[in-house]
């Protein structure tokens, strides 16, 4: 449905460079990255706003990489919402087939499923700024899709909203993009919108796309060590193989050793990856457990997140689990306790230093 | 005195200095002048031929200063640096230089064509009102310019990603959701050209029941000595200046700076 082919565009200094992927009909793709990363710079190429220095978009069979904003045929919800403050909730929502010049009798049957949907019937005859922040989320996003546009731009549309709200559009979102087949491209930093909402994704760093793949791929298998610390892996350590055998590689990190999955090429300096929620913590004393990696560890700090508690521990090197708030009271946990950290070997991801 | 006092007293003493100005009008105010001065045939002819001239003027002003605004608001083009420089011409070169500029230029085998084929300019109605469009269309533009620069550009990207030609956004987004700046810079450029003397009296001279816009006729009600019927003039002037203040600030929220 979208194809992006190494596209290359500036915004003053700043540029994405050899940006490519690709949409399918009906699929939710999510590109991430942290601010500055050129997220915004890419939605304005794919828009038209910036011109492509090189490289092409092509949208069904059509090559829109040349053609002006109003003939590219997206649907558009950015981030400030951009309701014209001068027409009401009813005008906003068919300005969209009135500049395409389709007829309001094609387009009124789909806003009214859309504006039935969303709940914002009662809101029709209201100007957008005695709207909620919930119901201009609601009237953006019928907006959007009131011409059938063939793809539909999220430009973090849910990041001002509390977080029980964005929840609640999430859901929304997410019935509407599986039940009307939508193609949408959510480009965000909100790692949990993401993988919420999509079911592939691009990673975004300084310009260039670094990883990209369904959604459990990316989360667990980083590519790069800049990958594993935007996605917020709580362990992220240099290490050293020294050993590999049946598809398991001994990993030196300091004078500690564990046992994880061997990576395919072969690299002795390597980055450590563990999700706090991979390791698990027990009683000392614990001896049942398939787990490869037992590491007897201190416990260093101890911070209460919701729903998960943090713990920071000294496993001869620097170790983060999380657990949940029952497990912390059952082991009875204090600074300086002493416990047992279980780690699987698939749950230890390797990343070749060279990556980055 | 504190900061706060000495800063007050100095913008009380602005309003001390055009209030004291206006109620100075009372020593030679006469009820019976007044109403003689404000219904005779000439005082309405100017009155009229007044709000005829600025009408006009500011109709025109805002036919050209709108797109040019625009310009200067969303473009990079060769000279727009000179072209914003220039709108603050009017205010540095004085309106009586700006008129002798005009009727230099109607002295130019250009100017000497343009009269002979196409209008008369010099001594006449279209020199009232082209003396007065020269005198605030900078102003026009440059109230315009601030009113567009209020309107965020990405309006204008969203409106297109739906659809909307270029056009098409600036008359149904950009345009309305900078009315409030196009009304008052209508206002303002109205006010200045009703008031305006200096570039209109070098256009057109001062000929009585035809190029007699009011202030003119202060200036030669003053310089026969009517000095009950200068001041009624001069009050028609304020009342009218005034009352489009106060509208434009009300228009602007109250941030006019007129």
């Amino acid at each position: 449905m979208l194809e992006i082919q190494k596209l290359t565009s500036a915004a003053g200094a700043f540029r994405i460079q050899d940006i490519s992927f690709t949409l399918t009909e009906g699929e939710c793709h999510a590109v991430i990255g942290p601010s500055g990363s050129g997220k915004s710079t890419l939605l304005q190429a794919l828009l038209g706003v910036l011109p492509a220095q090189s490289g092409s978009i092509l949208l069904g069979e059509k090559d829109i990489t040349r053609l002006p904003i109003e003939q590219r045929g997206f649907g558009y919800v950015p981030q400030s919402l951009g309701l014209f403050p001068h027409l009401t909730v009813r005008e906003n929502l068919v300005y969209s087939p009135r500049a395409r010049r389709i007829s309001l009798e094609t387009a009124q049957p789909l806003i009214d499923q859309l504006v039935e949907a969303t709940g914002i019937s009662r809101l029709l005859d209201r100007k957008p700024e005695t709207l909620s922040g919930g119901e201009r989320q609601r009237v953006g996003i019928v907006r959007a899709l009131a011409s059938q546009p063939k793809v539909v731009l999220l430009d973090e549309p849910f990041t001002a909203l509390n977080e029980s709200l964005r929840r609640e559009l999430w859901w929304l979102m997410r019935d509407l993009q599986q039940q009307r087949g939508l193609t949408v491209l959510l480009v965000t930093h909100d790692l949990s919108e993401a993988y919420f909402l999509a079911q592939t994704m691009s990673v975004l760093l300084d310009g260039r796309i670094i990883q990209q793949g369904d959604k459990a791929t990316v989360f667990g298998r980083p590519v790069a060590g800049d990958v594993a610390r935007f996605l917020g892996i709580e362990t992220l350590l240099p290490g050293r193989v020294v050993n590999e055998n049946d598809g398991l590689a001994t990993v030196e990190i300091g004078t500690t050793k564990i046992v994880a999955l061997a990576i395919p090429d072969r690299t002795k300096a390597v980055f450590v990856s563990i999700r706090g929620e991979d390791v698990t913590l027990q009683n000392p004393d614990t001896t049942l457990t398939s787990a490869r990696n037992r590491l007897t560890a201190r416990v260093v700090a101890i911070h209460e997140g919701s729903p998960l508690m943090q713990i920071a521990l000294d496993a001869g090197f620097p170790l983060t689990a999380l657990i949940t708030r029952p497990s912390f009271q059952e082991l009875e946990l204090n600074v300086g306790s002493t416990v047992l950290a279980l780690i699987k070997a698939p749950s230890i991801h390797l990343i070749a230093r060279d990556a980055g | 005195m504190n900061l706060r006092t000495t800063t007050i007293a100095a913008a009380l003493a602005v309003l001390l200095l055009y209030g004291g100005l206006i109620l100075s009008l009372g020593w030679f105010f006469d009820g019976a002048s007044l109403t003689n001065a404000l219904w005779s045939e000439r005082t309405l002819f100017s009155i009229r031929l007044s709000l005829m001239t600025a009408t006009l003027a500011a109709v025109l002003a805002l036919v050209v200063a709108v797109p040019a605004a625009y310009a200067l608001s969303r473009f990079r083009f060769p000279g727009r640096s000179l072209v914003d420089t220039m709108l603050e011409f009017p205010i540095i070169v004085s309106p009586a230089a700006l008129g002798a500029m005009l009727l230099i230029f109607f002295n130019n085998p250009l100017g000497d064509w343009i009269q002979t084929h196409a209008i008369q300019f010099v001594f006449a109605f279209a020199g009232i009102v082209l003396a007065q469009f020269v005198t605030i269309l900078g102003v026009a533009t440059r109230l315009l310019k601030t009113a567009f620069d209020g309107v965020p550009e990405e309006m204008e990207t969203i409106a297109r990603t739906f659809g909307a030609s270029p056009r098409h956004a600036f008359f149904s987004v950009t345009l309305p959701l900078a009315r409030r700046g196009l009304l008052a810079a209508f206002i303002l450029a109205w006010a200045k050209a009703f008031g305006e003397f200096g570039a209109t009296i070098m256009v057109a001279g001062t000929m009585a029941m035809r190029t007699e816009t009011l202030p003119i006729a202060i200036f030669l009600r003053l310089s026969s000595a009517d000095i009950e019927g200068t001041v009624a003039l001069i009050l028609v002037l304020v009342v009218i200046g005034l009352t489009s203040l106060h509208f434009t600030r009300r228009l602007m929220g109250g941030k006019a700076h007129a």
